[in-house]
């Protein structure tokens, strides 16, 4: 398990404040922050590349606070993956057992493990100079993890990967993670944090402002930085089915969706965007549009204008601005049509 | 574009003129003088063996002035310029009271029996003294552009410092640090002011030039001029060849069996 307590480092103008984080082992906890929010400097601090001003990292019953970077057994990926440039894809993943002097038979056989679970055996020859982004990253994740790391640290594993090498990453990191690997993931980007994520922490300004399980972050925000950022509290874990040629996602609480995309499993997450969705007091005529009936269970004021609770089975928030919601005068209970179309519904493949 | 080209004849034509005023069979007489190529052959070796003595030293430092903040750390860099802003001959008055017998270094090195005065190894001495911060600072300059992101990489795998030095930076530096040997080869092979202070004799090649001109005139010291450059473009161009192959296989080693 991996405890910091109260975590304190000034970078120039920037400071990490007060950063208290507890991640238990097995854990995928992602750490959720907008670029300089201090996502970086706090996977640093924990691999030992710098050292905090104040407070203690505790890592398995250890204070590793002071510890050099090499003893502390704690595997980072960096975000531009710091392949050696001088040596070839094998030189790479055989150098941690290098350092360690392990006998040559035995460092061929595990870097030729390691390549095959990473699916890049065919490239341990070739130099790294040629290599794709996505071939990078898995050079380096295959280096790190022959490390058998106590704790992996991610930094950005997915940014700058395309869509579909991005599907084959998530579900990469998803299987390392089954098997028992503890990890911590920095991203900007709430979707890996919604498909990944056992456990979120969200990261501003140098301090975790809210920290919990993805159901308690994006549905209960704690503050109004927080419900922007992640701007997506509409997500549902839906069971896909094709009906009479209509592939649709069904919630536990029989919420029924229409889907456009028919590259899901049999599971995936949805995400609707609120400022897509449309209220109605009388039912829309589209058929070709989603339309769920709901209640109006909570009116809030917002920003721009009101948010709006509906139950419909599961809760959906919807934004108003002031001047739609001052001509349709919605009130508290009373039952509307939601409508959008299928294809602002976002499906991520999220539990498979 | 006209100064520019006036700046490159400035250069040249000395040499050329040089070169068109030596006659063949004056050069061939010298190309046969032993003691013209006794003293080449002492240049270049001592040269080089200074280089690579001082080198072991030498570029450690380099990767600390790049890598590390310490106390005093322009102070440091100060005085490793030093020698280049030196009078040449004030270097060699220094040196010589250090390398004498009554100075530190005399005094250690007679004591093992080695009389530094007169000898290869004061020359060396003179020659290093002048020209490792050559060395020094083109090393220093590679180690800097090696991303330090690579070293903490390879620290975050288990390596040693030791081993990150010599598995990451030494050979991602390699570049830069075989141009800093080039340069102060070639800088401690062409000294004269610090090396004839501590050794007239054995003679370097600069030193038998100016004793030939000095009591034979221009004519005699020309062709041993001549000679000594074209000697020592070889060597530069066989080096250069040299490391540039060796930076090639080097990968391929490291690689393999590294």
């Amino acid at each position: 398990m991996l405890k910091l307590t109260d975590i304190n480092r000034r970078l120039g103008d920037f400071a990490l404040k007060d950063i208290n984080l507890e991640v238990s082992d097995g854990q995928y906890y992602v750490l959720l922050g907008r670029s300089g929010a201090g996502k970086t400097q706090l996977l640093e601090l924990i691999a030992g590349l710098e050292h905090p001003d104040k407070g203690t990292i505790i890592l398995d019953n250890e204070d590793i606070t002071t510890r050099r970077i090499q003893d502390r057994k704690v595997g980072i990926v960096f975000q531009d993956y710091a392949v050696f440039p001088h040596m070839t894809v094998f030189g790479n993943i055989a150098y941690p057992l290098k350092a360690r002097k392990e006998d040559r038979k035995s460092i061929v056989e595990k870097v030729e493990n390691a390549a095959s679970a990473m699916n890049i055996k065919h490239i341990l020859e070739r130099n790294t100079e040629k290599l794709s982004g996505g071939e990078l990253q898995r050079v380096a994740l295959a280096r790190t993890l022959i490390t058998s790391p106590r704790l992996l640290l991610l930094d950005e594993p997915l940014s700058s990967l395309d869509a579909s090498l991005k599907d084959d990453m998530k579900r990469l990191l998803r299987n390392l993670n089954k098997a028992g690997q503890t990890i911590i993931h920095v991203t900007h980007d709430y979707n890996d944090a919604i498909s990944l994520a056992k456990r979120v922490g969200v990261i501003h300004n140098g301090r975790i402002i809210q920290e919990g399980s993805v159901d308690e972050v994006f549905k209960n925000p704690s503050n109004r930085f927080v419900a922007r950022y992640a701007g997506i509290r509409n997500f549902f874990r839906v069971d896909i089915s094709l009906e009479k040629g209509i592939l649709s996602g069904v919630t536990r609480n029989n919420v029924r969706f229409k889907l456009e995309n028919k590259n899901t499993g049999s599971e995936c997450l949805l995400i609707i965007k609120s400022d897509s969705i449309i209220l109605s007091k009388e039912m829309p005529e589209d058929k070709e549009l989603n339309i769920i009936k709901g209640k109006i269970s909570e009116i809030i004021p917002s920003e721009f204008g009101v948010e709006i609770t509906l139950d419909a089975g599961d809760l959906f928030y919807v934004n108003l601005h002031t001047s739609v919601f001052e001509k349709l005068k919605f009130v508290e209970e009373e039952e509307v049509w939601m409508s959008f179309p299928s294809g602002s519904i976002v499906a991520l493949n999220g539990t498979s | 574009m006209l100064l520019s080209s006036l700046v490159l004849l400035f250069i040249l034509a000395p040499l050329a003129g040089m070169f068109i005023h030596t006659g063949g069979a004056q050069f061939l007489e010298t190309v046969k003088d032993k003691e013209v190529h006794q003293s080449v052959w002492l240049t270049l070796w001592v040269s080089f063996a200074a280089t690579l003595f001082f080198a072991a030293g030498a570029i450690p430092l380099a990767w600390l002035l790049a890598r590390k903040k310490f106390p005093m750390k322009n102070v440091v860099q100060g005085i490793i310029d030093l020698p280049v802003v030196l009078p040449h001959t004030a270097a060699g008055i220094a040196l010589l009271g250090f390398i004498s017998r009554d100075g530190f270094l005399g005094k250690a090195a007679s004591s093992v029996g080695l009389n530094l005065v007169n000898h290869p190894s004061g020359i060396a001495l003179a020659m290093a003294f002048v020209s490792v911060p050559f060395l020094i600072n083109a090393a220093k300059d590679g180690f800097a552009a090696v991303p330090e992101r690579l070293e903490k990489a390879a620290l975050n795998l288990g390596a040693s410092q030791s081993k990150v030095f010599f598995t990451i930076s030494l050979p991602l530096a390699w570049r830069s640090i075989t141009t800093g040997f080039v340069m102060m080869f070639a800088r401690g092979m062409s000294e004269f002011g610090a090396v004839v202070i501590v050794a007239y004799h054995p003679m370097i090649a600069p030193v038998l030039i100016y004793e030939r001109f000095s009591s034979y005139g221009l004519n005699y010291a020309r062709p041993a001029s001549v000679f000594f450059i074209l000697v020592a473009l070889l060597f530069f161009i066989a080096l250069r060849l040299i490391s540039s192959k060796r930076k090639v296989k080097h990968i391929n080693i490291d690689a393999e069996t590294d």
